[in-house]
């Protein structure tokens, strides 16, 4: 099912984010209604020189600008090879390759690493942004999806060393008759895939603390981890804690424990509490809801996780009779 | 759970697999079955956590498909036969969809992917009944039926189990899905030797019975879930990691430990039915699970594990968890294979 996306583009060559909105919209819901980072930025429309006699000196004040924005789309000498049968081979070869490297790396160990080294491993770099390819792995989604007016943008910061999520949040409630509050604004990572694009999940049973080297303006952020299920109705379930920024030239480093993390099902936090298990994490989001209006940003360097051994805390909340008889009878 | 509660689920628990073991009419048989999955489905879910729900959804999912399997080839068996009786399954279009639904249940291949899930999603005792207790009702069947099973069908099944078995168990660090794929590599053993001699089938049932149990029980006095917080107990409990490193070898069939006797017996009568390559297929992929076995001896008793020092001294405080015949259970572990030449007798 994944693949049709792809068979419907048909174009081959192109290493980006293949998927416009709309079918993202089909296949993944209109929650996740996600663009990838790449395709936002503005591209240039091609010049045509039949209805633009004249402009010439413009055109050469232009250029360089168009030129700095063009720096994604391949040059009008190369045209991209649009072949259908070639692009259903490699991608089936691409599927049997990682097919073949799944079954070597289990051989070796869990994730390809042999099981002494990850059972020994204390600290573990998740998610750093050092290229384009690592914005790929995430998906920024605003609630623009429902008919809000926030804007979000995530980008490579300086010297390719950090990401920058940055945009505007406005709290003004879509006019649809439905919605009263509004106002959110989000990043998730995009869940790892196997051959075959099934899904994998990430087991951080080995570490007990979220590690993440950000920068923001002083806004509180929620962490939300998701994890890996395949019940559907698990899918509206997610582990969230708070991330509080200062704002400041300092890098900052926020330690969250996992026991910290307390469970919510459709956006409601549950008064029955259930400890977050770590062995099928699917994914990590970072969401900005505070209902103050205005401009935001948040750089990150890495995220990682790692194993605090003064940090014995199972699980942070209790569950009483008062709230839950059924869990005590 | 309450008491009133818990005794209710135990004894349907009980008394639904006692039905299927004595029943001589399919319905009965199936009602045995039912009885059993609906008892069970509360105990998975005991600690309400949302990984232990969705672990009872996926077993509900799988039994009760495989009860309608069951159901529909007790009906075609009626059909064809015009009688219900458990040991006359003469059509063998129902002898294969009987076969697949007890396939189903037991959590062999290609059926096994929920093993490891459901096991992995719930406490040690339940998961300790599901791979122990569970699989009793499904084996009496298929034992009163081996006559008439595809014997294709259950080779080819048989091998795959111990391959997935071994392979599926090579990288896990949760000693519960640990337990899942070893049980689902025993059950590979027995299916293979189930057509051919199926008193074997239950000596090998029997004694796989005993060895879940005793490990089963040593992970849950220790409270370990995990092989790092195994290789922790050395410090609280010396004696139990000596007593799991016999335990384990004994299941990865090494000899002189009782695990080795029904490996031999088994691979004695396939090749007496002159099932030579399956018989070497089956002992080198037994291999695997020796490996993973061993790998948890080496955690856990073979070896000092590198960790922070104020991990390692810990007081000593007893668990309140029982060791139910643990001392019997190892004993039988150990010591059982002098023994062998009565059960030949047996024969």
């Amino acid at each position: 099912m994944a693949l049709a996306p792809k068979l419907l583009t048909g174009i081959h060559g192109l290493g980006k984010c293949q998927m416009p909105s709309a079918i993202s919209c089909l296949f993944l819901g209109p929650r996740f209604a996600g663009y990838c980072s790449s395709s936002l930025q503005k591209t240039a429309a091609a010049p045509n020189k039949a209805l633009d006699p004249q402009g010439k000196s413009g055109r050469d004040l232009q250029s360089p600008h168009r030129r700095e924005a063009a720096l994604d789309i391949p040059s009008p000498d190369e045209k991209p090879e649009v072949s259908f049968d070639k692009a259903i081979r490699d991608e089936i070869k691409d599927h049997f390759r990682r097919l073949k490297d799944e079954f070597v790396n289990h051989w070796i160990g869990p994730e390809g690493r042999p099981l002494h080294e990850v059972m020994l491993e204390q600290a573990k770099v998740v998610w750093q942004f050092r290229g384009k390819e690592d914005l790929d792995k995430w998906v920024v989604t605003s609630d623009k999806t429902i008919g809000g007016r926030s804007e979000v943008f995530l980008k490579m910061g300086k010297n390719n060393q950090s990401a920058l999520l940055y945009g505007n949040l406005s709290s003004e409630a879509p006019l649809d008759g439905d919605s009263g509050h509004s106002g959110y604004c989000a990043m998730i990572s995009r869940v790892p895939r196997g051959s075959f694009e099934r899904k994998k999940s990430y087991d951080w049973s080995q570490f007990n603390t979220l590690y993440l080297r950000v920068r923001g303006d002083g806004r509180p952020w929620m962490v939300n981890l998701r994890e890996d299920t395949d019940i559907i109705q698990k899918h509206n379930q997610m582990y969230s804690y708070f991330m509080f920024t200062r704002g400041g030239p300092y890098w900052q480093e926020v330690k969250i424990p996992f026991s910290k993390f307390f469970f919510s099902n459709q956006g409601r936090i549950r008064d029955a509490q259930f400890q977050l298990l770590l062995d099928k994490i699917s994914s990590i989001g970072l969401t900005l809801a505070d209902k103050v209006d205005g401009p935001f940003f948040l750089e990150i360097d890495f995220i990682g996780v790692f194993t605090d051994p003064a940090h014995t805390e199972e699980f942070a909340y209790e569950n009483s009779p008062a709230l839950n008889p059924r869990l005590f009878r | 759970m309450n008491p009133l509660a818990s005794i209710i689920m135990s004894s349907t628990l009980i008394s639904g697999t006692l039905i299927t073991l004595i029943s001589s009419h399919w319905l009965m048989a199936w009602m045995g079955l039912e009885m059993n999955m609906f008892a069970i489905i509360p105990m998975i879910m005991k600690n309400n956590s949302p990984r232990a729900i969705e672990a009872a959804t996926k077993y509900f999912l799988i039994q009760a498909s495989a009860s309608m399997l069951l159901l529909m080839a007790a009906s075609l068996n009626f059909m064809y036969s015009g009688q219900w009786t458990l040991t006359e399954m003469n059509v063998s279009m129902a002898s294969l969809i009987m076969l697949i639904a007890m396939l189903m249940k037991l959590g062999m291949a290609p059926f096994h992917f929920w093993v490891p899930e459901v096991t992995q999603g719930t406490v040690l005792l339940t998961s300790l009944i599901i791979l122990t207790w569970q699989k009793l009702a499904p084996l009496a069947i298929l034992f009163q039926i081996a006559p008439s099973i595809n014997v294709n069908i259950i080779l080819t099944t048989a091998i795959l189990s111990i391959l997935i078995g071994g392979w599926g168990g090579l990288n896990q660090t949760q000693l519960r899905k640990i337990m899942a794929y070893s049980s689902i590599a025993h059950m590979g053993w027995m299916a293979a030797v189930m057509i051919y001699n199926p008193t074997l089938m239950l000596l090998n049932l029997l004694l796989y019975l005993i060895f879940t149990f005793s490990a089963f029980t040593i992970l849950i006095k220790c409270s370990s879930t995990s092989t790092s917080m195994l290789t922790m107990t050395w410090n609280s409990y010396p004696l139990m990691v000596s007593v799991l490193l016999i335990i384990l070898l004994s299941m990865g069939g090494l000899p002189p430990l009782t695990g080795f006797v029904p490996k031999w017996l088994i691979i004695y009568e396939l090749i007496k039915n002159t099932n030579i390559a399956m018989t070497l297929t089956m002992s080198i992929l037994a291999l695997l699970n020796l490996f993973f076995y061993l790998r948890l001896i080496y955690a856990s008793s073979l070896t000092l594990f590198p960790t922070s020092s104020n991990l390692k001294f810990k007081w000593k405080i007893n668990t309140p968890n029982k060791m139910y015949f643990l001392p019997t259970m190892v004993s039988i572990s150990l010591l059982f294979l002098p023994v062998s030449p009565m059960i030949l007798m047996l024969n």
